[in-house]
């Protein structure tokens, strides 16, 4: 049987009459990778919030390591390594001051805090000179490294990263993965908050896609893939997207959906259109955008992704989500 | 929780929140520096005064004795007493501007345009016959002098009222004194046998003024300003350092990150009532060093006592601070209801004009308030020498109020924590 590092059994959250998470249930085994998707407003949030144990429940349990996080609050904190979405520093302290103050509210101290520093300061690749600067000097990327650090400094058995690489350029995207990448080997339990989809797929070994305080989803990445029985996705970049171009795709046999996304890596709005046999209406299609005075710009079939899933599963993408909140 | 383990939390997290202000500049100035601010400008404008300062009058006189005038027929210009009254006014130390005539607000010149642009608060005019009519020169058909009163009219300032009022009395006591000095010397003049009883007439009742002793020594303004400004730390260094203390660790999120640590609010609380108690503290001492260096205040020293009442005040702002800090959405809104209140409340509590002098429901007010208090407390035992006795009703009140708003703020506080 496998040991359970997190267990929410039915735990609902109101306020007032908006139910932020209605009834949720998730197991998370020791040492799993586990992704936590949806929209803004889906409920991550405040079902991490709950996680942390600074926001109650209105119905339900919770229960970190075995232990009951209202029955027992310090000892899950113990157990608990949390790295906010937000960078969560002193601006005024350098690196090791900002990780000397955690540790001591984590009750390390003496040699333990100097060198459980000294080794977390590795880990952030600051040089020296770097590590007696204030904060307030560093990097988007610097500051992400440090405020993942501080979480690690009381070696938590259990970690919950909030969006930890919003905001990121690739390169410094890619060193953060690394880095849970690492804390995942060595046998931590994560659960990894985050709207990125293809970040969830990197990462995870099983993801719960939430919405509207739900989870419409939940298993390995891969089996979710394979669930919805698609085999790809053709994505087209056009001059510009308009209400007539989206009816003219919607209309041509063979699409399942169709919608629009912004790739986030080339700053550009792309179509994306789901079907189960792309190369047979690939010509249709072309046809269809021509026939409205488009020029297309590129043509890509790829395989269905999380996001995908997402949109099978509400009818709606995650860009439109984010737009409107 | 282990207790060695809880006091390692709050030592850590007063020494961090120091250090916030210590590492900013900003913070700096308006948590340590504005009262010091405030102390340099006014210690450098008033503080080496002594109360009964009248240099800061600044009076116009008319001198019409100058003129000719008619006296039994003939022509007379004597303006040997109208000299001697200027030159008298002039010695005792007001600012004393002549002119040749009173005028109205129109003619530069005049006293009269000088009182409209505030140049001077009062104006006195001379009559033409002040020597003549007081050196008895009218006289009768049978050569005895005819008692002739002269009249001695003073203009004032109406658009500053408390300004013409200082200025009225001043010269008042001042023509009060050149008139028993004339009648000593007419006195001097009557037959020996007269002179007794032309003394007690002229002086029925004879009055002595001095300032009592209160200090044992001789007191100046900066001596009461100094002890009064640590009424001034408590609002700008308690007050505006605990409402911004837990609201600031909320909006960037570090109060969260605080809390999801084993850590329990209660020891968050604690270690910033400790940073905010050495900050007030440290603004005292600043303050204090000040007074005594820059301006040589002269103070009396019970320091137990005056750790107890900084204390007891500190508590009551804190508490106030806590309120705003808990009741505040962000950082911003408890800085703006911070700078809200404590700006007109420092006008409240007698650090820089006596209380006296403001209107019946600004005293109430101004007396309700714990930093009055403590402003009392600390010039009775700084400036006055007074023994502890003699502010236990003050340290009664700051540690009555200390403890009701201290407890308020602890519950706001609690409730705050739900909004997380």
């Amino acid at each position: 049987m496998n040991l359970s590092d997190i267990e929410v059994d039915s735990v609902t959250k109101r306020f007032g009459d908006i139910v932020a998470v209605d009834s949720v249930s998730i197991n998370v085994a020791r040492g799993e990778l586990f992704g936590l998707l949806g929209p803004n407003g889906a409920g991550k949030s405040t079902l991490t919030k709950m996680l942390c144990g600074i926001m109650s429940p209105t119905s339900g349990a919770i229960k970190v390591g075995g232990y009951n996080i209202h029955k027992n609050p310090m000892k899950v904190k113990e157990l608990l390594g949390v790295v906010p979405q937000d960078i969560v520093l002193y601006d005024y302290l350098n690196a090791r001051e900002n990780l000397a103050f955690f540790g001591k509210l984590y009750g390390l101290s003496g040699d333990k805090l100097r060198n459980r520093t000294e080794e977390l300061l590795k880990i952030t690749q600051l040089d020296e000179k770097a590590v007696k600067r204030h904060i307030s000097t560093y990097s988007g990327g610097m500051k992400r490294r440090v405020n993942i650090a501080v979480a690690l400094l009381h070696e938590p058995q259990v970690m919950l990263l909030d969006e930890p690489t919003v905001g990121l350029d690739p390169k410094n995207k890619l060193a953060l993965w690394k880095i849970i990448k690492t804390l995942h080997k060595e046998g931590k339990t994560i659960v990894l908050t985050t709207h990125m989809m293809d970040e969830a797929e990197e990462l995870c070994n099983q993801v719960a896609i939430m919405d509207k305080g739900n989870i419409i989803a939940l298993g390995n990445p891969r089996q979710l893939i394979k669930k919805v029985k698609m085999e790809n996705t053709i994505t087209v970049v056009p001059t510009k997207i308009t209400p007539k171009l989206m009816e003219v795709v919607k209309k041509v046999s063979g699409v399942k959906k169709s919608y629009k996304a912004y790739d986030e890596n080339e700053k550009i709005e792309t179509l994306k259109i789901i079907t189960e046999r792309a190369e047979d209406i690939l010509p249709d299609i072309v046809s269809g955008i021509s026939s409205v005075g488009i020029k297309i710009l590129s043509v890509e079939l790829s395989r269905v992704t999380l996001e995908d899933v997402f949109i099978l599963l509400t009818g709606r993408s995650l860009t439109e989500e984010e737009e409107q909140s | 929780m282990k207790p060695k383990r809880t006091i390692h939390q709050v030592f850590a997290i007063a020494k961090t929140d120091f250090l916030g202000i210590t590492r900013n500049r900003t913070a700096i100035f308006f948590t340590l520096l504005f009262p010091l601010f405030f102390l340099i400008i006014i210690g450098f404008t008033f503080g080496s005064q002594s109360t009964g300062e009248t240099s800061r009058i600044h009076a116009g006189i008319v001198n019409l004795d100058e003129k000719m005038v008619d006296v039994n027929g003939t022509v007379s210009q004597n303006n040997t007493i109208g000299d001697a009254f200027v030159q008298a006014l002039k010695d005792t130390n007001f600012t004393v501007y002549e002119y040749g005539a009173y005028g109205d607000k129109d003619s530069n010149g005049t006293a009269a345009y000088d009182i409209s642009r505030g140049q001077i608060k009062i104006a006195i005019v001379i009559p033409e016959n002040f020597t003549e009519a007081l050196s008895f020169q009218y006289i009768d058909s049978l050569g005895m002098p005819i008692p002739t009163k002269i009249k001695l009219d003073l203009y004032t300032d109406p658009s500053d009222p408390t300004g013409s009022i200082i200025a009225q009395q001043s010269i008042l006591g001042f023509i009060s004194g050149f008139i028993k000095h004339y009648q000593e010397i007419a006195i001097n003049q009557l037959p020996e046998s007269f002179q007794d009883y032309a003394e007690v007439l002229a002086n029925p009742v004879t009055i002595s003024t001095s300032e009592a002793d209160v200090s044992g020594r001789q007191l100046r303004w900066i001596d009461y300003l100094v002890p009064g400004t640590l009424g001034l730390v408590l609002l700008w260094s308690g007050l505006n350092h605990a409402s911004v203390a837990i609201a600031g660790e909320r909006t960037k999120g570090t109060f969260q990150r605080m809390v999801i640590a084993p850590v329990s609010p209660i020891t968050v609380l604690a270690g910033k009532v400790i940073s905010c108690l050495a900050i007030v503290y440290l603004s005292a001492i600043i303050m204090l060093a000040t007074g005594i260096l820059l301006f040589q205040a002269n103070l009396y020293w019970n320091i137990p006592a005056i750790v107890l009442s900084i204390f007891l005040g500190a508590l009551s702002s804190i508490g106030i601070g806590l309120i705003i800090s808990s009741l505040a959405k962000n950082v911003e809104a408890a800085d703006a209801i911070t700078v809200l209140i404590s700006v007109p409340l420092q006008f409240f509590i007698g650090a820089f004009f006596p209380l006296s002098i403001m209107p019946e429901p600004a005293q109430i007010f101004g007396e309700a308030l714990p930093f009055t208090k403590l402003v009392y407390a600390m010039q009775d035992i700084m400036t006055k020498n007074l023994p502890f006795e003699a502010v236990i009703p003050e340290i009664l009140y700051m540690s009555i109020s200390g403890v009701i708003l201290f407890t308020l703020g602890i519950i706001t506080y609690r409730l705050s924590l739900k909004r997380l």
